[in-house]
């Protein structure tokens, strides 16, 4: 028999502080589908997506009732469509991309992930399609999102890509100048990308899976936020590590209630379930912001010193709170500092308290990267690779995941206000220092070789 | 449960609440040669209430034990005893397979909540198999752990129960129990 204050102590996180599921990701491997013929290939496709997830958004609606957790966003992600494009052309890409944005509105989800290279060792010639097919992909879709593996590990950072990178983004803004570049908000450029992500716009569904699988994430910041405010005001004289007891504790219950939607998802669609994802996912609704969570930790300006130091608090204990909750924990797993998309970081970036640089370190000891960066549009591509660069170095030498999703506005400069509208929010355009200063560093390409840490057998 | 011996009693008893009732009425049973084969107690707004499965060797009047249970009492603080002969095993669960969830309700109290939600429940066959309610200020908290028939579209029992909720001026949720299980316990053995 539940205990009454458990009951009590559930109650309050579900519907006081809004718990819920995030992210529903059905991963699917499409791998059979590549046909010559690309309208076969398509046919293959729509048939695959929609026989194995329509049944999605409705199951994820009843499972969530009967539980009272709302599942915010339902989601696909697919093999890489590096894998279906070879011995395609530009073309073909976009009629791929075009089939994806059909099967997905016929699902009934928000987004599909997956339309994906993975080049952190050398760009094959299916590769070199998609990268190059993203400008008119991402301009002429809505629900496609895209992602690039330019750097791991065991690989090293691959230049060549990062810089025809830098270009493919200055082209995408260009090709959604209409919406401010938004487009490249649909993009995210990786090192150690996971494969088994739930979030977007970086998921995909990796080699190592299986056939289907459903991934978790699971919910916002605010519950966190919530638990530490309802401490700080029931006892004094609280240190960083009660505190940090405390993000444990909520991540510990967060994540139980993600896995038991995620698994009871799966079972229903008739699918493994994969992982819990325990990223703290902003959105920019008040109160749904790690930023509030940090001033909830006595950062009173985020940016200001101490903020790398509450990141990484926040982040370590939200993972051994996760941890001891599943044994499936995956995907990206960090505190996300997207800046348009948390109402507080985009606030301190406007009152000038949180510059590029402070968010590149606070992305050494977090998850994901530099995220929903708007920066001005005539930043050169050069100036972007580096920056992309510099994130890359980051992931690849503390052995972890970041990543860049950058965009520059067309037309816009430094304080301008830029908005995206719903979950991706809004933000002022950030100064980017030194432009046209790295140039020749870009221009030497190659690969930046793989660090002493790749030696690990 | 499963009673020592063959002749087996309900005993249930109510006082105020106060350090020693449990020892003076285990004493009592124990002085008619019973043995106590399950027992639980609750105590609720100063006042206690235990009630025991006891077995005894040999038949006994059920009034002999009450009595005897009685007479552990003090002037100060007298006992309430009921008892009666176990020996039909109860009917522990409704024969429909059930699923188990819970209702929360919260809001301003008034005469006739735990009334209104325990008549829809009762007409549609949901056991209550644990029950809370406590008044503070002017709220009061509702909390009944179910057992619902798989038989009912859950969808609509929440739609029903919230709509009540609404007309009372009540926030009511109606759910699964394993997030509660989820959220509050170590080794989660899930219902279904």
């Amino acid at each position: 028999m539940l205990r009454t204050d458990e009951i009590l102590s559930t109650i309050e996180m579900l519907h006081a502080e809004h718990l819920d599921v995030r992210a529903v990701t059905l991963a699917l491997n499409v791998e059979d589908c590549a046909a010559p013929s690309v309208d076969h290939l398509c046919r293959k496709l729509k048939n695959k997506i929609v026989s194995r997830a329509r049944r999605l958004v409705e199951t994820c609606n009843r499972v969530g009732a009967k539980y009272g957790i709302p599942v915010v966003n339902k989601r696909l992600a697919i093999s890489p469509a590096s894998t279906i494009l070879a011995g395609h052309g530009h073309a073909a890409a976009v009629q791929v991309a075009r089939t994806l944005d059909a099967a997905a509105a016929e699902c009934g989800v928000d987004f599909v992930g997956g339309f994906t290279a993975l080049v952190h060792k050398g760009i094959s010639s299916a590769d070199a399609v998609v990268m190059d097919s993203l400008p008119d992909v991402l301009s002429q879709t809505r629900q496609v999102c895209a992602s690039v593996n330019v750097a791991s590990r065991k690989a090293g950072i691959n230049m060549d890509a990062i810089h025809r990178m830098g270009h493919v983004l200055l082209k995408i803004a260009e090709a959604t100048a209409d919406r401010q570049g938004f487009g490249c908000a649909k993009l995210v450029i990786f090192a150690n990308i996971p494969e088994d992500n739930p979030f977007m716009a970086g998921a995909y569904m990796g080699a190592g899976e299986p056939e289907a699988t459903v991934n978790i994430g699971v919910s916002g910041p605010g519950v966190v936020c919530s638990a530490l405010k309802r401490r700080q005001a029931r006892e004094r004289n609280l240190t960083l590590g009660d505190l940090a007891e405390e993000i444990k504790i909520t991540s510990f219950r967060v994540t139980r209630v993600g896995e038991l939607i995620g698994r009871e998802v799966a079972a229903e669609l008739g699918v493994a379930f994969g992982i819990v994802d325990l990223s703290l996912a902003p959105t920019p609704m008040v109160g749904d912001s790690v930023g509030e969570i940090l001033k909830t930790l006595g950062i009173d300006r985020i940016g200001a010193p101490g903020s790398t130091a509450a990141v990484a608090m926040l982040n370590d204990a939200v993972k051994k709170g996760g941890l001891f909750a599943s044994s499936s924990v995956g995907g990206l797993s960090g505190a996300f500092i997207p800046v348009s998309e948390d109402a507080a970081l985009a606030e301190a970036v406007e009152r000038g308290h949180l510059v590029l640089e402070k968010l590149e370190a606070m992305t050494a000891v977090c998850s994901v990267g530099l995220d929903m960066i708007a920066i001005p549009g005539d930043t050169p591509a050069e100036t972007i690779a580096a920056i992309i660069a510099d994130e890359m170095a980051i992931g690849v030498i503390n052995d972890k995941t970041t990543a860049v999703r950058l965009i520059p506005v067309p037309g816009a400069k430094a304080g301008d206000r830029v908005d995206f509208g719903g979950l991706f929010g809004a933000t002022p355009v950030m100064e980017v220092r030194n432009t046209g200063a790295s140039d020749a560093f870009v221009h030497f390409g190659g690969r930046i070789p793989a660090p002493l840490q790749s030696l690990g057998n | 449960m499963k009673a020592r011996f063959d002749n087996v009693y309900v005993l249930d008893v109510m006082s105020d609440d106060h350090p020693g009732i449990v020892a003076a009425v285990t004493t009592a049973v124990e002085s008619l040669g019973g043995n106590i084969d399950a027992c639980s107690q609750t105590v609720l707004g100063g006042y206690f209430t235990l009630i025991m499965i006891v077995s005894t060797p040999n038949p006994i009047d059920p009034a002999v034990i009450a009595e005897q249970v009685r007479q552990a009492g003090t002037a100060n603080s007298p006992f309430q005893v009921l008892a009666r002969r176990a020996n039909a095993p109860p009917k522990l669960a409704p024969a429909d397979p059930c699923g188990r969830f819970v209702i929360t309700a919260f809001g301003k109290d008034q005469p006739g909540i735990v009334r209104r939600f325990s008549q829809y429940l009762a007409g549609r066959d949901i056991n209550i198999v644990d029950l809370y309610g406590d008044r503070t200020g002017d709220e009061f908290v509702l909390i009944g752990q179910l057992e619902v028939p798989t038989r009912w579209d859950i969808g609509m029992l929440q739609t029903d129960l919230e709509q009540m909720g609404e007309e009372l001026g009540f926030t009511v949720k109606l759910q699964h129990e394993n997030v509660f299980v989820a959220t509050n316990q170590l080794r989660v053995s899930y219902s279904t």
